[in-house]
């Protein structure tokens, strides 16, 4: 960068004339992007707001390009309201939304333009401009945005390798290509695995480790993609694999240290692509067919032969084609019986990934105790002014629809207690918070009844003198000491999206028979006895 | 030695006529080339099960096999072809100028082998075009795959380039001599199809040219001489592997020289088996004289000492005080029969080339046959280990089904006949159509030319014995 010469960009003179010769190269108007660009700095600077910038070049963008898509004025105060604009965004405007029609945008307005336009927002985000520049071949960073992850209580897994089945019907993948794959393991230091918490889920004697795709933010198999079919979803961060653009060269897999991946190496089995999009009630290629996704690419559902799989993390479910209601879950997570699978934005502290990996004794016992927490309605109807925690406790035990004891107060104050009383987010269907909101109205309704505040009855209620650190023990002392949290292989660098609370497989982990074997759910575990019934000459040996 | 003096009728001879034995292998090689071509017709149909191959990890197997090793096989076989003709210009080791063509088409032939098998190997190989090129200005900065590509496609036009450009100086001298084929069919009579393709090699020939020729050839020889050592076979090749972290028997500053050395020693090999097959077959004894089997069987002396030099380090570093990860790959090492025989084959070719520097009555042309034979069939054998080893000790080795099993399935295997078939009807399809030895390799012989004098050559062919 340099501060003497001319230029409006801040890498400088020298940069702004290559763009320039880009710009000379597009058949559009040269002058205009450069024009442009240059009152795109301004809006990043703050010196003209987005909506004039809008309005400066309504004409001549619509002579130009005979389009201008970008919101009128009002529509813009209204999106500058709800979020804050970027150039980016106003370049993705004159064509819908998503990372195609922004390439679109791009080449429409010269993409030396949008580098300009696009550095120059690097410039204020996050200071580096030659980084922001180099992104906009690639994808452009979002560090705030959504960040689809799961936190997984491997302490919880039973092993009933529900999620694996389900994932494995929603996608109609072939036997033995366990995207969802669930295994048993010991190592020297945890032989006989670690006991379960005293909460639902667990399996004594077992360490489970859950293995989904782990949406890596650096995921290795998409740096060595030589077609660009492995790769990030812009508006999610979910790894996705392009089925028609893959080559099947399979170096994602071997680039992979998880060994996620599972190629197509025959017809698929278990359902053509009319009978997946039938299933949707539409035909292929129309949306919701559960394999394009909202941008149009193919991306979702087992793939077709020859090319790469795996664990998708349900695109069309997020992108709200299975309906509101399924945004923000994942099929393994719903068909999970002790709730062990938390899905959600990990960006947002809010949603039931994070919930559960921050605070995980709380989620444990809200997820463990909200079926029987008494609601508002009921405490309202059983519960007097007069009463005091024994009164009310003997109230619930005459009362046949409703139960309420000593440690079920205990677990809720406690709740109450450690709760900062957030809302759960909109649109993405998490469900600790809300349950959460649902223990605490109960408490708060109970409180009307009740004191819970006083030294006594805390002492009663395990609590100590009422402090956070005290409630928190509480819940340990109930859901469990959660174990340690980690991420799988997390000095390889690859920042994978996977939290996992339990025991970290050591680098001598084997795998062992689990508490439910994959033949007795109808499900294969090793995939070569399949693949080979189809090798030509199989000579039954192997090297 | 040979007391015959080489004539331009001796390097024509290959084209002149067919004979019976010619027919014969051009039978077989077509036939093992045409065998695996239906076996590819079957994977196209069937799909890539028809391999042995299958997933790594919970899928009980190992993604890439036979086809990548072979693969490798091939670049370096054709790796040192080039190296060796590019160094007896730069260095004028002008003792090996009589096989130097042969080695560049044993450049050309390997390469074609090597891009096929990448072909063979890919699901859908149908979209190479449109995936790969379309999506090259991205994919280039990161894809170790995209490299590879990228390399070996510049290094077949520079090897190409290299051919075309020395064929002119002899197709100019000796087209009078060579074939012609004008046809006669329905009564339409065709051109001479030999002579448009002379024509078009000598395209605007003028003896003004040789001079510029020749500089422009050094360059080119200069570029190949650089870029095939730091870039091929030590570089984008090894690299697919020793920039992943996650397989202990593949991660390391290591395996670029490894592979070098592995691709050196083979691609002598290759030129040893070729130039004795045509030796044999057109009397070529004061052409390729055993002199140059001496020099070229100490070159292989030499690298195969490099190759178990750097194949020792490894041994060495992942057996002391090994990670976890890197001691399993190690031990596999010490036991494992595709890793065990092929050294133990390259060790013993290296004794006996030692022996025959003690005592040169040792050599023969046969047991530098056997020597070469030997050292192809190690490093083939050791590059599939390789590639296999890596899927069967992952860093994550926490799978049951890990390390996985694996067997080539007939197709697989028969595509190393496959290939071998078309490297050599490449080269029985190109020994009819231009001189395989340079006309310039004949002048040098009967000293018709300055060339530069025999001693230097013989202190060049000499290092290896100083080295070992």
């Amino acid at each position: 960068m340099s501060a003497d010469d001319e230029s409006f960009h801040p890498l400088g003179e020298e940069w702004e004339g290559e763009l320039e010769t880009m710009l000379d190269d597009t058949e559009y108007d040269s002058d205009l992007g450069m024009e442009m660009a240059k009152d795109a700095m301004r809006v990043t600077k703050g010196e003209l707001s987005e909506a004039e910038f809008h309005e400066m070049y309504h004409d001549d963008v619509m002579e130009e390009f005979g389009e201008d898509n970008r919101p009128t004025e009002e529509a813009y105060e209204e999106m500058q309201a709800a979020e804050e604009g970027t150039v980016s965004r106003m370049l993705s405007k004159f064509e819908g939304d998503g990372e195609d029609s922004r390439r679109d945008a791009m080449k429409k307005m010269g993409a030396g333009a949008a580098a300009v336009g696009l550095g120059a927002w690097g410039t204020v985000d996050d200071g580096e401009p030659e980084a922001a520049v180099a992104d906009t071949q690639q994808q452009v960073e979002e560090p705030d945005g959504t960040q689809w992850g799961m936190t997984i209580d491997l302490e919880r897994c039973d092993g009933c390798l529900s999620c694996v089945t389900a994932c494995q019907q929603e996608n109609q993948t072939d036997q033995g290509v366990n995207w969802m794959y669930v295994l048993a393991f010991e190592d020297d230091t945890t032989e006989g695995g670690s006991p379960a918490p005293d909460v639902r889920g667990g399996m004594d004697g077992y360490n489970m480790l859950v293995r989904p795709c782990q949406h890596c933010t650096d995921a290795p198999c998409e740096k060595v993609c030589p077609t660009t079919a492995r790769h990030t979803r812009e508006k999610d961060g979910l790894v996705l694999t392009d089925y028609d653009v893959c080559i099947g060269c399979r170096y994602c897999q071997v680039a992979c240290p998880y060994g996620v991946n599972y190629f197509q190496w025959d017809e698929p089995q278990e359902a053509t692509e009319e009978e997946i999009a039938d299933q949707m009630g539409v035909e292929p290629g129309e949306e919701g067919d559960h394999m394009m996704d909202e941008r149009g690419r193919w991306v979702d559902s087992r793939a077709p032969r020859g090319v790469m799989s795996k664990c998708t993390m349900c695109p069309t479910r997020q992108d709200g084609l299975m309906g509101d209601d399924r945004i923000g879950t994942t099929a393994c997570e719903e068909a999970c019986p002790p709730d062990a699978i938390q899905f959600g934005d990990v960006n947002d502290e809010r949603s039931d990934a994070h919930q559960h990996g921050e605070y995980p004794s709380k989620s444990r016992a809200i997820i463990d105790i909200v079926r029987n927490v008494p609601s508002p309605e009921a405490i309202d109807g059983i519960l007097s002014e007069d009463d005091d925690l024994e009164s009310a406790i003997e109230a619930f035990e005459d009362d046949e629809d409703d139960d309420l004891d000593r440690e079920l107060v205990s677990i809720m104050k406690a709740i109450e207690i450690v709760s900062d009383r957030e809302e759960p987010p909109e649109e993405t269907n998490d469900t600790i918070l809300e349950q959460e909101q649902t223990v605490l109205e109960s408490v708060d309704a109970l409180e009307e009844y009740v004191d819970l505040e006083s030294e006594d009855v805390l002492a009663e209620l395990q609590l100590g003198d009422g402090s956070e650190d005290d409630a928190n023990l509480r819940l340990r002392q109930y859901a469990g000491v959660a174990g340690s949290s980690f991420k799988l292989l997390e000095d390889i660098g690859t920042n994978p999206n996977v939290t996992y609370i339990g025991q970290n497989p050591g680098p001598n982990a084997e795998q062992v028979d689990g508490p439910v074997a994959y033949d007795d759910i109808g499900q294969t575990d090793d995939r070569k006895e399949v693949l080979d019934e189809g090798t030509v000459g199989d000579a039954g040996v192997s090297l | 030695m040979s007391t015959k003096t080489p004539t331009e009728e001796d390097i024509l001879r290959p084209t002149e006529g067919f004979s019976k034995k010619y027919f014969v292998l051009f039978g077989v090689c077509a036939l093992a080339l045409g065998a695996f071509l239906v076996g590819w017709m079957i994977q196209l149909r069937d799909g890539m099960v028809v391999t042995g191959l299958s997933d790594w990890g919970s899928g009980g197997g190992v993604t890439w096999g036979l086809y990548i090793g072979a693969f490798i096989w091939w670049v370096g076989i054709a790796h040192g072809g080039i190296i060796l003709s590019a160094a007896v210009r730069l260095l004028g080791m002008d003792r090996y100028m009589p096989v130097a063509r042969l080695a560049e088409m044993l450049t050309l032939a390997g390469l074609s082998a090597a891009g096929f098998y990448i072909l063979v190997h890919m699901g859908r190989p149908d979209r190479m075009v449109t995936s790969v090129l379309g999506h090259y200005h991205i994919t280039v900065n990161n894809s170790p795959l995209v490299w590879d590509v990228t390399v070996i496609t510049a290094y077949f036009v520079l090897t190409a380039t290299y051919l075309g450009l020395t064929l002119r100086y002899d197709i100019s001298r000796l087209r009078g001599q060579l074939p012609s084929f004008a046809p006669q069919v329905g009564g339409v009579q065709f051109p001479d199809l030999y002579g448009k393709v002379y024509d078009m090699l000598t395209l605007g020939y003028t003896e003004k040219e040789d001079e510029v020729i020749e500089r422009m050839v050094w360059w080119v020889a200069l570029a190949i001489i650089i870029m095939a050592p730091l870039l091929l076979h030590g570089g984008v090749i090894p690299w697919l592997f020793a920039v992943l972290p996650n397989y202990p028997s593949w991660f390391g500053a290591i395996q670029g020289p490894q592979f070098l050395t592995i691709a050196l020693t083979s691609a002598i090999s290759g030129v040893i088996l070729v130039s004795y097959a045509f030796r044999r077959a057109y009397d070529w004894d004061h052409i390729i004289t055993d002199d140059i089997f001496r020099g070229l069987l100490l070159w292989l002396g030499f690298f195969c000492l490099l190759f178990l030099w750097l194949q020792l380090q490894q041994l060495t570093a992942g057996s002391f005080a090994p990670t976890v990860d890197h001691a399993t790959a190690t031990d596999s090492k010490f036991s494992h029969p595709m890793y065990v025989v092929p050294m133990l084959m390259v060790v013993s070719v290296l004794a006996f080339i030692f022996a025959t520097v003690l005592r040169p009555s040792l050599f023969s042309k046969g047991r530098a046959i056997v020597a070469g034979v030997l050292v192809l069939i190690a490093t083939l054998v050791e590059k599939t280990y390789f590639v296999l080893s890596g899927f069967w000790y992952p860093t994550f080795s926490i799978y049951e089904a890990t390390p996985g099993d694996y067997f080539p399935s007939a197709i697989e295997l028969l595509s190393l006949a496959g290939t071998i078939g078309m490297v050599v009807l490449f080269f029985l399809v190109i020994s009819k159509l231009v001189p395989v030895v340079e006309l310039h390799a004949v002048e040098h012989l009967r000293g018709d030319h300055g060339h530069g004098e025999h001693e230097p050559s013989d202190e060049h062919a000499g290092e290896p014995e100083v080295e070992a």
